[in-house]
């Protein structure tokens, strides 16, 4: 209270000193005007004090000075208009210097809180930064928030791949872990809000002091404020803390992922290298039961036609065994993340590869070229982007009936090149166009059920698509190619 | 024709039949399992092809290779399960005439032995015209007919042909047609010779998407045919 009052008593002491010093001047020197001093202590203490004090100091002042000086002198009358101005300007001065300079007191001792504010947020926040572990800045943070006014309690709950690690600031106990998912999930805060940058207590009853919850990219964080106490910086700053923690979580959450892919990136190559050494002890043995079966192919071994029918159809089983173990191996090695070796290629080569290397298979079957001489180079992996002509071209052999063709296009727009490969075999089931890229999908027993996953694999490693469709001819497969960036051999 | 094949492979099974089937074709088989062996085997007996395996326990086959090559004159086939693209580039670049992916059937295998014995009678021939299907290369007056028609080839284009041609059926990878072609220094990468060998294609009335003369070896480089 004395705090409050110690102004009014500075203004009204002020009135009487300034009082003293006209009556001491007046009785010298007959100056006119002396009432102007009145103004500069009002303007003072309008200044230092704000409002009210000044409206005190300018009454005490109109009041002395109408006593001692304005005739009939020690009288309080106002007589004519004069005085009633000299009264209404002090007054207007006092409560317009009062209201600038309590607002210029405010935005001050505002901006002096925010830098406070600041300082204490860079602080905190380039400790959290430099600090390699993120429990440890999250601790900071958490210590921080509950030397805050009214703050009693700042746990940080993470939420990790469905499961919940109290961070920093305690423990939490199962109703509150509860309610921190329901929070974290249904994505609402809980008894809290944050709006205009500083945190709103949301109470059913003013007195509770339940914890609340606010739900974070990768958490939520859980906090008891003290209802009513706290001051209005010390909720933006607890805000602020908030918007620290969030991006810490997340960068927590970040470092997991990233953690998490490379293990399942270590699995991947993993299995592709024990895949890699088991195809060798399986390619091994087919390599000599295809030597030794050919080998009594011939017609100096002195085999009857059936007896040589039969070790063909025994070699094609062997050959069936290991395009699956090479299948399998290629499409692990795919999935480990295979890096591709991308060259400008002209699409009639890797075509003419692939027919040469399937020249025996094709038995002589016409393969119809459609496409022009002038398509723009792509930019490809050679070998893997033959394995993808492979598979189709053979699999349209496959299907394609005894005396049926087998057609391959492709046309460029400004993006990439679209290429195709076609048979006039049966279509396939409407149901069956996407599920014929799954791994192991086939619809015959002959083939692995591979060669259209790999080709899958190997169109989108490149960055484009494939599908399948019927056309009017029959079953078509489409995909697509990224272009060279530079003009290549023609 | 006939010829002396040296099996070198470490599998018992394998080894027997290569044996049988390589001799219903008329080789002369000797097989043993060792790259120590190999060398032993190939001064004494002197093989006119070797099939190399290049999994061999203790000195694998690349030692084997290079241990082999100044020693002999034999073409040397090497043999792998599952070889990468780089262990064929290798492989070749140490003096390889060709390779033959495991497993293989003996028919595939007789003729890559085959085209190996053809290559070494014609060297030794000293013919002064190549001859691929219809295409002729006249080593002497440095022209080149395909189907009966005169092609005019730029030096590097005749160049690059004519080594494909010396070495018709054999692999060539894009590193020996770029020194080759270019010199022992030459900078360059695939870029180069395929352009090249696109011109040549061109000239020669070939069709990439369907080639007589020139075949792409993915990964490693082209082979005239034979």
């Amino acid at each position: 209270m004395t705090r409050r009052a110690a102004p009014y008593a500075v203004a009204i002491a002020g009135a009487v000193l300034v009082t003293i010093a006209i009556g001491l001047v007046s009785t010298r020197f007959q100056v006119p005007g002396l009432s102007a001093f009145y103004l500069l202590l009002v303007l003072w203490l309008g200044a230092t004090w704000g409002r009210g004090p000044a409206v005190a100091g300018s009454v005490a002042a109109f009041l002395l000075y109408d006593y001692f000086f304005v005739p009939p002198v020690g009288t309080f009358t106002v007589r004519g208009p004069t005085e009633v101005l000299e009264l209404m300007v002090l007054l207007a001065v006092a409560l317009v210097t009062g209201q600038l300079a309590g607002s210029l007191r405010r935005a001050q001792s505002a901006a002096e809180a925010l830098a406070a504010d600041e300082r204490a947020m860079y602080e905190l926040a380039t400790a959290a930064l430099r600090s390699p572990e993120v429990t440890v800045a999250l601790s900071l943070l958490s210590q921080r928030a509950v030397r805050l006014e009214g703050v009693s309690r700042f746990v940080l709950v993470a939420m990790d791949f469905g499961s919940t690690v109290p961070l920093a600031g305690g423990d939490v106990n199962a109703d509150e872990l509860r309610q921190a998912i329901w929070s974290y999930e249904n994505k609402r805060p809980v008894g809290v809000a944050i709006s205009d940058g500083a945190v709103r207590l949301m109470r059913t009853s003013p007195e509770s002091t339940e914890p609340a919850y606010l739900p974070l990219a990768s958490g939520v964080a859980v906090m008891t404020v003290e209802p009513g106490g706290s001051d209005p910086g010390d909720l933006r700053m607890l805000a602020a803390l908030i918007g620290l923690a969030d991006l810490l979580l997340d960068r927590r959450r970040a470092a997991l992922e990233a953690e998490r892919a490379r293990g399942f990136e270590a699995s991947d190559r993993l299995k592709a290298a024990i895949l890699s050494s088991l195809s060798h002890e399986l390619k091994s043995p087919i390599a000599s039961l295809r030597a030794g079966l050919t080998a009594l192919m011939a017609p100096q071994a002195g085999l009857q036609p059936e007896q040589r029918e039969l070790l063909g159809d025994l070699d094609g089983q062997a050959s069936r065994l290991d395009r699956l173990v090479g299948d399998m191996l290629a499409l692990s090695r795919l999935e480990a993340g295979m890096e591709l070796d991308r060259e400008p290629m002209r699409f009639a080569d890797l075509v003419g590869t692939a027919l040469h290397q399937l020249r025996p298979a094709l038995k002589g079957r016409e393969v119809t070229l459609e496409f022009a001489d002038d398509l723009p180079p792509v930019e490809v992996d050679e070998l893997q982007v033959g394995r993808v002509l492979t598979n189709l071209i053979e699999n349209a052999n496959e299907w394609a009936p005894s005396n049926g063709k087998i057609a391959v296009g492709a046309s460029a727009n400004d993006e990439r090149l679209t290429a195709w490969v076609e048979n006039d075999g049966p279509a396939i089931a409407p149901t069956d166009l996407e599920r014929v890229f799954d791994t192991f999908w086939t619809r015959r027993a002959r083939g692995s059920g591979l060669g259209l996953a790999i080709a899958k694999r190997v169109v989108e490693a490149h960055g484009g698509t494939i599908r399948a469709e019927n056309r009017r001819r029959g079953p078509r497969f489409t995909f697509t190619l990224p272009l060279a960036r530079v003009a290549a051999t023609r | 024709m006939s010829g002396r094949v040296l099996v070198v492979d470490d599998e018992v099974e394998m080894q027997r039949a290569l044996r049988t089937g390589l001799r219903y074709h008329d080789f002369d088989v000797r097989a043993v399992g060792t790259g120590e062996e190999a060398i032993r085997e190939t001064a004494a007996w002197r093989p006119d092809v070797i099939l190399l395996d290049l999994g061999l326990p203790g000195m694998d086959g690349f030692a084997t290779l290079r241990a082999l090559r100044p020693a002999t004159r034999a073409g040397v086939i090497v043999v792998s399960v599952m070889p990468g693209e780089k262990d064929k580039v290798r492989a070749l670049d140490a003096g390889a005439d060709d390779y033959v992916v495991k497993p293989f059937g003996t028919d595939e295998l007789v003729a890559r032995i085959r085209a190996v014995l053809r290559r070494q009678a014609d060297l030794s021939a000293g013919e002064p015209v190549i001859r691929a299907g219809d295409l002729e290369i006249d080593l002497a007056r440095r022209s080149v007919t395909a189907g009966g028609r005169a092609v005019k080839l730029t030096p590097t284009e005749y160049e690059l042909l004519r080594y494909l041609a010396l070495h018709a059926g054999k692999p060539v990878t894009h590193t020996t047609l770029l020194r080759q072609v270019w010199g022992e220094y030459a900078v360059g990468d695939k870029y180069n010779t395929r352009y090249v060998v696109g011109q040549i294609r061109k000239k020669l009335g070939d069709d990439p998407a369907n080639p007589r003369y020139i075949v792409n070896e993915p990964g490693v480089g082209y082979r005239l045919q034979a």
